[in-house]
Parts: structure tokens; C-alpha cells; sequence
């Protein structure tokens, strides 16, 4: 099996993921989104394996361009939603996860991407580059998680008040958002600020530069952080925590995509 | 004084701190941080003035932003001392009486009867609550018997630690700030080099580049040589990602380049006259060169890599890359200029500025040769273990915060003869579900005891 057929494999497995959930929400038959869930799951395992053949073939970490950065960041995305409906049964997360994993892999084999693994310049010849990549973009699928559950919350809320019941009720989503955040601040405060940090001090004899990507993952923790204090210190819940949820990922989104077209600073590489 | 605490004590404060800090942040993303009056001149126009005079041009340093900084950390550290006294007040000296009200009004709660005296239940309950690491206290008044069962009370303190890893980072930052240093050295192979700041020198023995097959650099490797009071004391081979640490000091590599000041040049030197000759002269810089003919003479007055034409119309190099090569010669034959101009290494046909008259000597800039040099980038920043520091309390306090919720129960035992009434409540800081669990398990643990 190559890496190519396994990695269009797990997209078309993510595409039927998605044609299942959908159809549960709309005929509410159990059976479909557990359909979905399985067709997600094996879809992980051969996204898993292009993953490993890819790293076998380029002899280094999966995600050194953006072709492989937004794979991974599929697989994770995946891999943070088989965890959190495992767990708290949020089936009908489901379809709207899967629609943003959808647009991550159709991007990353877009022609726009190249695909071309090519061999490593001298920086990220470290194992940080494991580190610091993969813990990062781990958090920031819960932060994508986050970003769903805070908007079905809006819908659901603005349903609510007018008196319509929906599958998930808007306090689960509002709790399920808090859930996936208290995984992914730590994960992106360990992998994107201090595995960064030292990583920086590694290659480049400075933990910190004020790099515009280091700067807006700094941004990306304050909105994270914000959420949080106005959450437990100000006892915001509802809509204006959505909307931070929202603001945050979005932070992150741009400190991972934006700040290489838009910005430019040290991290040219992906 | 006290308004002053009030002021700092208040979170709505760090809010807006934190927003203020946000969006400045944001703003020296847009704005290119550094750069040249010129350049920001020829971005920003009539605007470039206010940039530089708000300090936005290298806004991280700027007077407001640190003072920002420094204010978010004054709101921090009295935020976190004010919560703080309460908080291990409720660890270490709680108050182990409680009236049932407090009991009953904790999110799990029950009340029972069971047989047994109070001291065979105490004794009981004891064993209960050890066997799953709780820390109990214990208070007997008026025939009741009060106990007070905590864990996992580091979960309580898990935002002070946070708070305080960033209070130590921001430290280190400061630190880094004001007696950190960063300097690059550029060393030729085999030449020794005094290492700024410090009594000590570095030799460069060896820097070769790798490739990798597609001819793409795969690595630069310096071997070094740290010696210290005439004593060769440590050698190694550095490479990116890879630095040598001495005494504080820290030596990356970090860069490579020629030294063109001193380019060995092989110079074609082709005479059209009567008789067609050439000969082939190696000169450097300055350097007077006779020909085998005896009465003409070559210098190389000036060697650029990457040959430009600036704005005043005067010659400069693009870049330390030899992309461009050009030499300016002065040949002269009989004490009369022949030759004056720039001569190309890649466009040996095109010489431009011409001076002299006779057109049958021409030049032609065969092979240039320069030494090569390692950059090494030496640090000494006192502040980067304090950084560790504060990192490493950041994240066990993240996950003391998140990951280790404290658990507190109340008991109060009544009885006086054979029964014992038992009413508990408890609270979990977070992890419902589990304390959920915990509790009722304690609960059946406890009727079924014997």
C-alpha cells in the first residue's frame, strides 16, 4: 500500500463518516451515527498508516511542508473527536467535526499544496520538530472541537429560547466546549509555547524572538486564557464564552495558516 | 494603600489587561517590526512619523508595551496573593466543625443510621477515607463528632502555580533583558578568536558544508576548540540544533559566508596585437602584478560577490553570495593607463566604464577563490534557566488546575448508645462524575463496615 492510496482511503472513509452522520441527524437512526463513528475510526487507522509510510519514505516527522502539516492536523482533529464523543457521546458533533476535517484534507491534497516531501534543512533536523508540532496541533484539534461545539451552542441557544428542543441541549455543548479546552490549553501550552520555546533556544540561541508566528500563538493562549478566567473567575458561561471559544480557534487558525501567507518571520517553513 | 490593592486585586482588571496586551500584540504582527526609517518612509509615508514616535516600529520594546507587561504582572501577583491567604487558611487550618446546613448544602449529600457507637463508626470511617489517601481531621463537641476529609489539595493551588511560572518567565524575560548577549563571529578555519565577555578563546579547526544529493545544504558543521588560560579544555563539532555550552556561554552555529576582503583571483590576461598572447596571473587585493612581458602591470583595485549599481550611481554588493562576481582592474603598460574597469566573471564580454585607450589587452576573471567562514552566534543569557523554571511550573500547574481537582467531605457523627445518625456531604473543585463515584462508594463502604 502507498502512502497516496492510504491517504485517499481515510478521505473517502472521513467522506462516508460524514454521509452517515448527517443522516442520523436528519433521521435520527442511532444505527447511522454509529456507522459514522466506526467509518471514522477505521479511516484514523489507515490515515495512521499513510502517516507511518510517509514517515518511513522521508526518513523525518510527517509534517514538514503543508501538505503533511494538514494531514496530521486531520488525523489529530480525528483522533481528539473519537476521544470526546467516546466519552461524552456527542454524537451530533459529529457531522459539523468531520465537515472541517473534509476541508483539511481536501486542502492538503489540493495542487495548491506540494506534496513533494523534501529533505530537511538544517533547523528542523531535531527530534523537536516531533515535539513541538504534533503536541501543538493535538491541542489545537480540541480547540477545533471547541469551535463546533460553541457554535451548534448558538444554534442551540437561539433554538431554546424560542422554545425548540435539539438533540444536544445548549448547556451539554456549553459544557463539552469548556471540556475540550481544559484538554487543549495544556496541550497547546506545552507543545506550541514551551516546546517551542526551547526548541528556539535549540536551534536558533533564543527561546523567544517575537517572531509574528510566536506572537500570535502567544494571542492564540491569551484568547484561550481569557475564556478561561471569565469562565471561573467571572462565572461567564453561554454566549459570550462561545464566542471567545470561536475568537480562539479562529487565533490559532491564523497563527498555523495566516502567518505564513500573510506575515513573514522566522517560521518559513511550514 | 489599600485602593491600591483593590485596584490590582481585581480580575476584571487582567481582563482588560489582557485584551490591551492582545491587541498590541496584534499590532506588531501588522506593522514590520525594525526595519530602516527609509523603509518604513517608503511604506507607511506621512504615517511613518507616528509609528516611530509611539514606538510601534519595535513595539515589543517600547516603553508601553513593557509597561503593559508590567502592570498585567503587578495585577497578577496581588490577584494570586489575595486568594491565596484563603485558600491555605482552608488546607491547613480549616474549620472542622460545620452546622448541617453547610453539609446539606454541598452537591452530594446524604444522611443515615447505622448500628455501632460513635467511636467503633469513627474508627471505621477512618480506615474508609485512608485507604483512599484522604487527609482527615477530626473534632469532638457536645457529643458529635466531626470530621474533615481533604485530597488532592494541590489541585487548589494549581492557578497560583500557573500564575506563578508566568510571574518566574516574565522574570527570566527581564533577566535576558538586561544582562543577556548575543553576538555572531564570523572564524576562518584555523584562526583562534577571543570570545566576547568572557576570558577565554575558540578555535575553528575544521567547518565543512554538507549536501544533500539534489545539491540542497543538509548541514554546517564547525569543529571547535575551547581554550581557556592556554589550556585546550573541550573540543566538538557543532552544527544547527546542536551547540556547544561552556561556563555560561552557548556557541551556535549560526551562519556561513566568504571572507571577499581577500578573494585569491585567476585573471586571463589576452593581447590582440601583432602577436596574440595570454598569460594567466593569480593577484589579490593591492596586489602589483608584472607581466612576463616586463612593461605591463595589473592590479585589482576592488572585489565584489553579488556586483550592483546603487542609487548614487556608486558600486555595492547585493549579497555575501558570489552571485555576481566582478573585480575592478587598472592595467598599465609603460607607466600609461591601458585598462580601467570592471571586469565580470559571469559576463566576460561585457566590461563597462572603459578608461584607456589601446582596446588589444583584454582581462577575463577566470576562478576567484575565498576563505570561508563560520558564523557562530555566542549567547550568555542568565535568564534562560529561570525561563525552565517558570515553564515547568506553568505546566504542573495547568495540570494541577485542570487534572487534580481537590476533594473535600464533611461528616458529622450523632449518637450517643448503640445507632450512630452519620450525615456527609462533599465537593469536588472539578470531575464530577468521579467524586460522584467516590462517594457513593465511601457511603456503602461504610454501611456495610462491621
Amino acid at each position: 500500500m502507498s502512502e497516496t492510496t492510504a491517504f485517499v482511503a481515510a478521505f473517502i472513509l472521513y467522506i462516508v463518516s460524514a454521509l452517515f452522520y448527517f443522516f442520523y441527524v436528519f433521521s435520527k437512526r442511532d444505527k447511522a451515527a454509529w456507522l459514522g463513528y466506526m467509518a471514522a475510526a477505521v479511516g484514523l487507522i489507515i490515515h495512521s498508516a499513510a502517516l507511518v509510510i510517509r514517515t518511513i519514505q522521508s526518513g523525518h516527522a510527517p509534517f514538514t511542508n503543508m501538505y503533511e502539516s494538514l494531514s496530521f492536523f486531520g488525523w489529530a482533529a480525528i483522533f481528539a473527536y473519537i476521544i470526546m464523543e467516546g466519552k461524552f457521546k456527542i454524537k451530533k458533533v459529529g457531522p459539523y467535526m468531520m465537515l472541517i476535517v473534509i476541508a483539511l484534507m481536501a486542502l492538503a491534497s489540493s495542487p495548491l499544496m506540494p506534496q513533494q516531501s523534501q529533505p530537511l534543512v538544517p533547523a528542523l533536523q531535531s527530534y523537536w520538530l516531533w515535539l513541538h508540532v504534533s503536541v501543538t496541533l493535538v491541542g489545537e484539534a480540541f480547540f477545533a472541537i471547541a469551535f463546533v461545539t460553541s457554535i451548534l451552542y448558538l444554534i442551540a441557544d437561539s433554538k431554546e429560547k424560542k422554545g425548540i428542543t435539539t438533540g444536544l441541549s445548549s448547556q451539554n455543548l456549553d459544557s463539552i466546549s469548556y471540556r475540550s479546552i481544559a484538554v487543549g490549553f495544556p496541550f497547546f501550552t506545552l507543545g506550541g509555547l514551551v516546546f517551542g520555546m526551547v526548541w528556539a533556544y535549540k536551534a536558533w540561541g533564543s527561546y523567544w524572538s517575537w517572531d509574528p508566528k510566536e506572537v500570535w500563538s502567544l494571542i492564540t493562549w491569551f484568547v484561550f486564557a481569557l475564556y478561561l478566567h471569565t469562565r471561573i473567575v467571572m462565572g461567564w458561561k453561554g454566549r459570550r464564552s462561545a464566542w471567545i471559544a470561536i475568537l480562539g480557534f479562529l487565533a490559532a487558525l491564523f497563527t498555523y495558516f495566516g502567518v505564513n501567507y500573510f506575515l513573514s518571520g522566522l517560521h518559513s517553513y511550514v | 494603600m489599600k485602593s491600591f490593592i483593590q485596584v490590582f486585586s481585581s480580575v476584571k482588571l487582567a481582563i482588560f489587561l489582557l485584551i490591551v496586551i492582545t491587541l498590541a500584540s496584534i499590532l506588531g504582527t501588522l506593522v514590520p517590526q525594525h526595519r530602516t526609517p527609509e523603509e518604513y518612509q517608503a511604506g507607511y509615508g506621512e504615517l511613518s512619523g507616528l509609528l516611530m514616535r509611539l514606538e510601534i516600529t519595535q513595539l515589543y520594546q517600547s516603553w508601553w508595551y513593557v509597561s503593559l507587561l508590567f502592570l498585567f504582572a503587578l495585577n497578577t501577583i496581588v490577584c494570586t496573593l489575595t486568594r491565596l491567604g484563603p485558600k491555605l487558611k482552608q488546607t491547613f487550618t480549616p474549620t472542622i466543625l460545620a452546622i448541617p446546613k453547610q453539609i446539606t448544602r454541598y452537591r452530594e449529600h446524604k444522611k443515615f443510621e447505622k448500628p455501632g457507637d460513635l467511636k467503633s463508626i469513627g474508627t471505621q470511617l477512618r480506615h474508609i477515607l485512608k485507604k483512599r489517601h484522604y487527609r482527615i481531621k477530626e473534632e469532638e463537641k457536645e457529643k458529635i463528632r466531626y470530621v474533615l476529609a481533604q485530597k488532592k489539595t494541590l489541585g487548589l493551588f494549581g492557578s497560583d502555580i500557573v500564575h506563578t511560572g508566568i510571574l518566574v518567565i516574565l522574570l527570566g524575560g527581564i533577566l535576558s533583558g538586561l544582562w543577556g548577549f548575543r553576538r555572531t563571529i564570523n572564524i576562518t578555519e584555523g584562526s583562534t578568536v577571543e570570545v566576547p565577555q568572557a576570558d577565554f578563546q575558540i578555535r575553528m579547526d575544521k567547518f565543512v558544508t554538507e549536501f544533500y544529493p539534489s545539491g540542497v545544504v543538509k548541514d554546517w558543521k564547525s569543529t571547535l576548540t575551547l581554550i581557556d588560560s592556554g589550556q585546550e579544555q573541550m573540543r566538538k563539532t557543532i552544527e544547527v540544533n546542536h551547540p556547544l555550552s561552556y561556563q555560561g556561554f552557548v556557541f551556535y552555529q549560526s551562519s556561513y559566508g566568504w571572507d571577499w576582503n581577500n578573494p585569491r583571483l585567476d585573471i586571463l590576461v589576452r593581447e590582440t596585437g601583432e602577436e596574440t598572447q595570454a598569460e594567466r596571473i593569480q593577484i589579490s587585493i593591492g596586489e602589483k602584478h608584472l607581466l612576463k612581458d616586463s612593461k605591463t602591470e595589473v592590479t585589482a583595485l576592488r572585489f565584489v560577490p553579488d556586483f550592483v549599481i546603487t542609487e548614487g550611481n556608486r558600486v555595492a554588493t547585493r549579497s555575501q553570495q558570489p552571485n555576481n562576481p566582478a573585480v575592478y582592474l587598472e592595467s598599465q603598460r609603460n607607466g600609461e593607463i591601458i585598462f580601467r574597469g570592471w571586469i565580470f566573471s559571469k559576463y566576460p564580454k561585457f566590461s563597462q566604464s572603459h578608461e584607456g585607450g589601446e582596446q588589444d589587452t583584454s582581462f577575463v576573471l577566470q576562478d576567484f577563490q575565498a576563505t570561508q567562514y563560520s558564523g557562530i552566534q555566542v549567547t550568555k543569557d542568565p535568564g534562560t534557566n529561570v525561563i525552565w523554571v517558570g515553564c515547568t511550573m506553568l505546566m504542573l500547574g495547568l495540570f494541577a488546575a485542570f487534572y487534580w481537582p481537590s476533594r473535600k467531605l464533611r461528616f458529622q457523627l450523632i449518637g450517643s448508645g448503640p445507632r450512630t445518625e452519620i450525615l456527609v456531604g462533599g465537593t469536588s473543585k472539578k470531575g464530577r462524575e468521579e467524586f460522584h463515584k467516590e462517594f457513593q462508594s465511601i457511603i456503602s463502604e461504610l454501611r456495610r463496615s462491621q
